[in-house]
């Protein structure tokens, strides 16, 4: 694709939704470097993702940048992750994001609040403690600490058996 | 579960019958949901996979439903395949990785995935213009399984699902039309641009990114928060009865303006099926929604429309192969396809014979 200001190979592409309207732009490095959109000086062999977080933060705001890195404590996501995959991690996501998800909510939606069908029962998954309980028993496994994760899976076993 | 039994049978949905049933195959809905306690299934591991299917299959079993359930991780590609055509699995589920598997009612109107992009996905689907008595059915279902686990549920959110856009009530309603006039004149384009103002996305046969192949729409609700499940019916219980009419319209346009065309048109593919020895998958859908209207409009009277239904679905690749029993290239298929079409239309027309 070659760059929308001048014939040189485009190398940076963005694209932005303003009022449902999909805006692309694609440009060299130079006209990006003219247009503001890359860091004045990137610093040689920066890790890809330091560099979109720093676009992201000086083109759409400091709370959309802090927002990307914020992560899910229960099930480790990025909001960041989301955007690119589309998909959440866990039910926990809805409130840990809430801030970035609530918008796109009412942009798909054009709502923000339920309106239908409860179920009977009801836990509130943030306060969820079997989800929060295997957070803690997947940190527990990735940082090789057996027996703490032992334990946790007695007590999951424990909880599930007094079900 | 016997799968191989499933090529001698058909769904419920494909019998042809209920309100509208010559334009409305039939009518589907589906529910997201998920467990409380767990991640969604992109972000389980494989155990947790693995505990939220036997939870999920202990609430089954437990809420009295009959289903079967089958793995889909212990099912060879072609089986896979042959539910994804059956419209009893998704794509998604067909592909995806780790333990998974679907529970299916006996008439094949219910089917319950598991480890899909949710813990659950619900779905009842009946024959026909019938939303509200598939609504009935898949509430009380969503009620039995509920009522033995937790559902990841937010007062202000509803249901929550791995996708923001099922968040809420996580329903899909939908209905699978046969629009063939339509499509003929091309009005189809303006039905389309009026559905997308309403909310209401245009899918083929084979759901999402697919071909409309055989003139089959799929239409369906794209908001789910912010209306209740009534609502949502209600909406598109309100529009699929006008795009019948424009429908009905230009079928009786086309007929009155240009009958022996129309006639010859669909003589023409239903003699073409009858008589082919090799025939491709995308040339038998076109001709038999040729002969499906045909049979509508009483210019075929010795074929049942339930047959021309199946007809749809018996000749996709994974059920030709299973009617074979062995797997067959693309060449072999052709040829397999145009054999079972002339067999089972012979049959229809020896019955319709000794009716009279």
């Amino acid at each position: 694709m070659t760059c929308q200001r001048c014939s040189r190979e485009a190398s940076v592409h963005l694209s932005e939704t303003v009022d449902g309207q999909r805006r692309d732009l694609h440009l060299c490095g130079p006209c990006a470097r003219k247009a503001g959109l890359t860091p004045p000086d990137p610093p040689p062999n920066a890790a890809l993702e330091a560099i979109v977080d720093h676009l992201i933060v000086q083109h759409v705001g400091e709370l959309v940048g802090e927002l990307a890195r914020t992560a899910c404590p229960l099930c480790g996501l990025k909001f960041m992750d989301f955007r690119t995959g589309g998909r959440l991690g866990c039910p926990n996501d809805y409130e840990a994001f809430a801030p970035g998800l609530l918008p796109l909510l009412r942009a798909a939606h054009g709502a923000s609040r339920h309106v239908g069908k409860i179920p009977r029962k009801r836990t509130p998954p943030s306060r969820s403690p079997r989800l929060r309980l295997r957070a803690r028993l997947r940190e527990a496994i990735a940082q090789e600490d057996y027996e703490l994760a032992a334990t946790i899976r007695d007590q999951l076993r424990q909880e599930d058996a007094d079900r | 579960m016997n799968l191989d039994a499933l090529t001698r049978t058909s769904g419920e949905w494909l019998r042809g019958t209920g309100p509208e049933s010559d334009i409305v195959i039939c009518s589907r809905i589906r529910l997201a949901r998920n467990l409380a306690d767990f991640p969604f299934t992109n972000r389980a591991s494989d155990t947790e996979k693995t505990e939220i299917e036997r939870i999920c299959r202990a609430t089954m079993d437990k809420a009295g439903l009959e289903l079967d359930y089958q793995s889909v991780v212990n099912l060879d590609a072609l089986d896979r395949q042959l539910l994804v055509e059956r419209q009893l699995i998704s794509r998604e589920l067909s592909t995806g990785d780790g333990p998974r598997g679907v529970a299916i009612g006996p008439r094949e109107n219910v089917s319950v995935m598991v480890n899909e992009e949710d813990h659950l996905r619900i779905q009842v689907m009946n024959s026909g213009f019938s939303l509200a008595d598939v609504w009935e059915q898949i509430n009380t279902l969503d009620d039995q399984i509920e009522e033995h686990l937790h559902y990841a549920f937010n007062p202000q959110l509803g249901y929550l699902t791995a996708c923001p856009t099922n968040v809420g009530t996580g329903i899909r309603v939908g209905v699978m039309l046969h629009l063939p006039a339509l499509a003929n004149t091309k009005q189809i384009e303006k039905v389309f641009r009026a559905l997308h103002k309403l909310n209401l996305a245009v899918r083929g046969l084979y759901g999402e990114g697919t071909q409309a192949d055989g003139d089959f729409y799929q239409i369906s609700n794209q908001q789910t928060l912010g209306k209740s499940e009534r609502e949502l019916i209600r909406n598109l219980s309100e529009v699929v009865p006008q795009i019948i009419n424009y429908e009905r319209q230009a079928r009786q346009e086309w007929i009155g303006q240009r009958r022996q065309h129309l006639h010859d048109q669909v003589s023409r593919a239903y003699g073409v099926l009858k008589t082919a020895h090799t025939i491709s998958s995308s040339e038998t859908m076109h001709l038999l929604s040729s002969v499906r209207m045909g049979v509508n409009l009483g210019l075929i009277d010795d074929l049942e429309i339930r047959t021309v239904n199946e007809l749809f679905i018996h000749t996709q690749p994974a059920h030709l192969q299973k009617i074979q029993g062995e797997p067959l290239e693309v060449d072999e298929r052709n040829i397999a396809r145009a054999g079972y079409i002339r067999r089972r239309l012979a049959s229809d027309n020896q019955a319709a014979e000794e009716r009279e």
